[in-house]
């Protein structure tokens, strides 16, 4: 069992409020990511979970029970760190061994030299060094096992740590940005390691990042968290395809999603840059935000159309997408469109520019999602 | 390819200077230490180990030996300990950490000469406050605590304050007497040394990473011995290396406080070293003898680098 709920959290350090009336259920398995800017509280949130930091109210429940009060060391969760967190001067295998230890040694037999007279501890050390060597084995560090973590390399230190965590069997995993210390190519590599390992042990994973890649690519689903509020909580694929709001909208993508004023009719449909939007909306306001995703802009040279102009400022060339970052022509707004690399389009070419069908989403000013 | 000679420019003041002050007088002494040469003789003769022989042999060189030792080995490790703890104390304060600090700190940064006349005041056998604080607690609560009369297997007669109490007030002599004044003298040490220990303890405290603590206690490190034994005495490690030979070659040194509470006395029982060294080749003119002590001296110091630069030095670098 690993279901872990979060009633109501609240969280400041002096007058800065860091958390503000949090409610968060995280079910048995799933792999959920705590994703925001930096400075938005998840690493807060989840040292909460894990009880290395207090809340100042709200309750923190752990397969149906209150852990308030429970120190973390009792909590039975595991926790990899942002640095790792190794100890230096022990090798990988008693990094490994430590919580076992730990946990299974009876006081007696921790001591040094009289532990060894203690019966019952031959038993255990035997259960503990298989332990350690199939999770070395899970990880492919089984030749790192006599190193120190100091002659690992940033990846095998890694490995080391999630090792740590892993031989335990804890009812979760919390996960402090744990790839953010790795050069991009490892980090792309790990995600999918991380992804089978959560596969294969089908225990519950919490995991925080500022990288939405990393959210995207991994979770079962991800909780956007802005300014220490949790602003939706979905799967990947509908948080970035249906974000609740445009600060969402914003925050996950990458380019950044483009918007556009746009005036609403009183009988609903909407208007931006001299395009009509197929669809009517029921609303009040009449004026509104559009944001379409730089993929769901094409460059178009056919005039039936419906389009407007711009100039391109910057080719971004990432070989299989270009991204043109362009000059609106009629505002001093600038988008990113999304391109094939085919097209021979210089810096400073005027083109004309047209969203692409059905994927247009409309925010009020303030931000909110008018369905 | 052109070699320049420029870099022996550069070094050779420093090597020579080095090599006249420091390298030579060593070997300077150590040759004198084979000699019967005193300070102003126009000649000399060589007399072989015979200076060495009368170091190992006679009383007072033997009583030498152990005065040193016994103050370096209680002194260091007494005042390695209670510095650890005393930042480790003062590490877990959130308020008033700095006034512990300042007073600690203070017998560090104060004269030992000027401490040391203070002490011999505080220590005087019939006018000191030390004394005459326990005399006025005859018959009371200073009595029943000092005299560990708590202790179940202590009686309320026979303990050493109330014996004292009982004799017209026969406490301690302190700095003179012979039983007494090397443990004295040691308390000096170590309260003058560990203010400076515990400082190089705070510094290396704040630079273990918090998370460490974190995963010690995400492991199950419950009790804080544990995650002292799991966390903070391994990542002391360089500090506590340091800690201790800086005390070690401090406490071999001590000089400044036997010179003016005890001239190595009663009885030689306070002859450390340094003092002996002071005694006969500066005062007595036997610089021979002094020398040959110095090359003892000397010894001592390099064995004990060496021990740390190659034994401990590996273990405790990760």
């Amino acid at each position: 069992m690993g279901t872990i709920s979060l009633k109501n959290i609240n969280k400041s350090f002096g007058s800065t409020e860091v958390l503000k009336q949090l409610s968060l259920d995280i079910q048995d398995g799933e792999f959920l990511t705590l994703v925001g800017p930096s400075g938005c509280g998840k690493s807060t949130l989840l040292k909460i979970i894990a009880g290395l930091e207090q809340q100042n109210s709200g309750d923190v429940i752990i397969d149906d029970k209150n852990v308030n009060s429970t120190r973390a060391s009792k909590r039975d969760l595991a926790m990899v760190f942002q640095s790792y967190a190794l100890y230096p001067h022990l090798t990988v295998r008693k990094n490994l061994e430590t919580p076992l230890k730990l946990r299974d040694y009876s006081f007696v037999e921790r001591l040094p030299l009289v532990g060894n007279f203690v019966p019952s501890r031959k038993e255990k050390k035997k259960s503990i060094d298989d332990l350690v060597f199939k999770t070395s084995e899970t990880l492919k560090i089984t030749e790192l096992l006599d190193r120190k973590p100091g002659q690992l390399s940033g990846g095998q230190r890694q490995r080391a740590a999630l090792g740590r965590a892993m031989v335990r069997e804890p009812v979760a995993f919390l996960m402090d940005e744990p790839l953010s210390n790795l050069d991009a190519a490892l980090r792309v590599h790990m995600r999918s390691e991380l992804s089978e390992l959560h596969n294969s042990l089908k225990t519950t994973f919490i995991y925080v990042t500022h990288d939405q890649a990393e959210a995207l690519t991994m979770s079962t689903r991800m909780a956007v968290m802005i300014d220490g509020e949790l602003l939706q909580l979905d799967t990947p694929s509908e948080v970035y395809n249906n974000p609740s709001s445009l600060r969402v909208a914003e925050f996950v993508g990458s380019p950044k999603i483009n918007t556009f004023a746009a005036q609403i009719s009183s009988d609903g449909s909407v208007e931006f840059m001299g395009i009509k939007l197929e669809r009517k909306f029921n609303t009040n306001s009449q004026k509104a935000l559009v944001a379409v995703r730089p993929e769901h802009l094409e460059i178009t040279k056919d005039s039936n159309k419906p389009a407007f102009e711009a100039t391109v400022s910057y080719r971004e060339n990432l070989g299989s997408d270009i991204f043109y970052h362009v000059q609106v022509d009629q505002s001093d707004s600038k988008i990113i469109v999304r391109g094939s690399p085919a097209g021979p389009i210089s810096n400073g070419e005027t083109v004309r520019i047209s969203p692409s069908h059905a994927e247009a989403m409309l925010f009020e000013t303030s931000g909110e999602r008018i369905r | 390819m052109h070699h320049s000679k420029a870099h022996i420019w550069f070094v050779w003041p420093a090597i020579i200077l080095m090599i006249v002050i420091l390298i030579l007088p060593i070997f300077l002494a150590g040759g004198i230490s084979f000699t019967n040469y005193n300070l102003g003789n126009s000649s000399f003769e060589w007399v072989g180990t015979e200076n060495y022989e009368k170091m190992f042999s006679r009383k007072t060189y033997i009583k030498m030996i152990i005065s040193t030792a016994t103050y370096v080995l209680i002194v260091v490790p007494v005042s390695v300990v209670l510095g650890l703890v005393a930042a480790i104390m003062l590490n877990s304060l959130r308020f008033g950490a700095d006034i512990y600090k300042t007073i600690f700190f203070l017998p560090v940064m104060a004269t030992l000469l000027a401490m040391a006349i203070a002490w011999e005041f505080t220590l005087h056998p019939t006018l000191g406050i030390i004394n005459s604080f326990l005399a006025n607690g005859c018959g009371g609560i200073r009595e029943f605590i000092l005299g560990f009369h708590w202790l179940p297997w202590v009686s309320s007669e026979d303990s050493w304050y109330s014996v004292a109490c009982a004799n017209n007030m026969d406490f301690p002599y302190w700095l003179k007497d012979k039983k007494t004044a090397i443990w004295t003298i040691c308390f000096i040490g170590v309260w003058q040394a560990f203010g400076f220990n515990m400082v190089l303890y705070l510094a290396g405290l704040t630079s273990i990473p918090r998370e460490l603590y974190h995963a010690a206690e995400m492991d199950g490190a419950q009790s804080t011995w544990e995650q002292f034994k799991l966390v903070t005495w391994p990542m002391l490690g360089p500090t506590t290396l340091f800690v201790v030979t800086i005390t070690t070659i401090r406490s071999f040194q001590v000089f400044d406080t036997i010179e003016i509470l005890t001239k190595g006395g009663p009885a030689k029982t306070t002859y450390v070293m340094m003092y002996a060294i002071f005694e006969k080749a500066i005062q007595q003119n036997i610089t021979s003898i002094g020398a040959a002590i110095t090359v003892v001296f000397i010894i001592f110091i390099i064995l004990l680098t060496f021990f740390q630069r190659y034994v401990i030095e590996k273990r405790v670098h990760y």
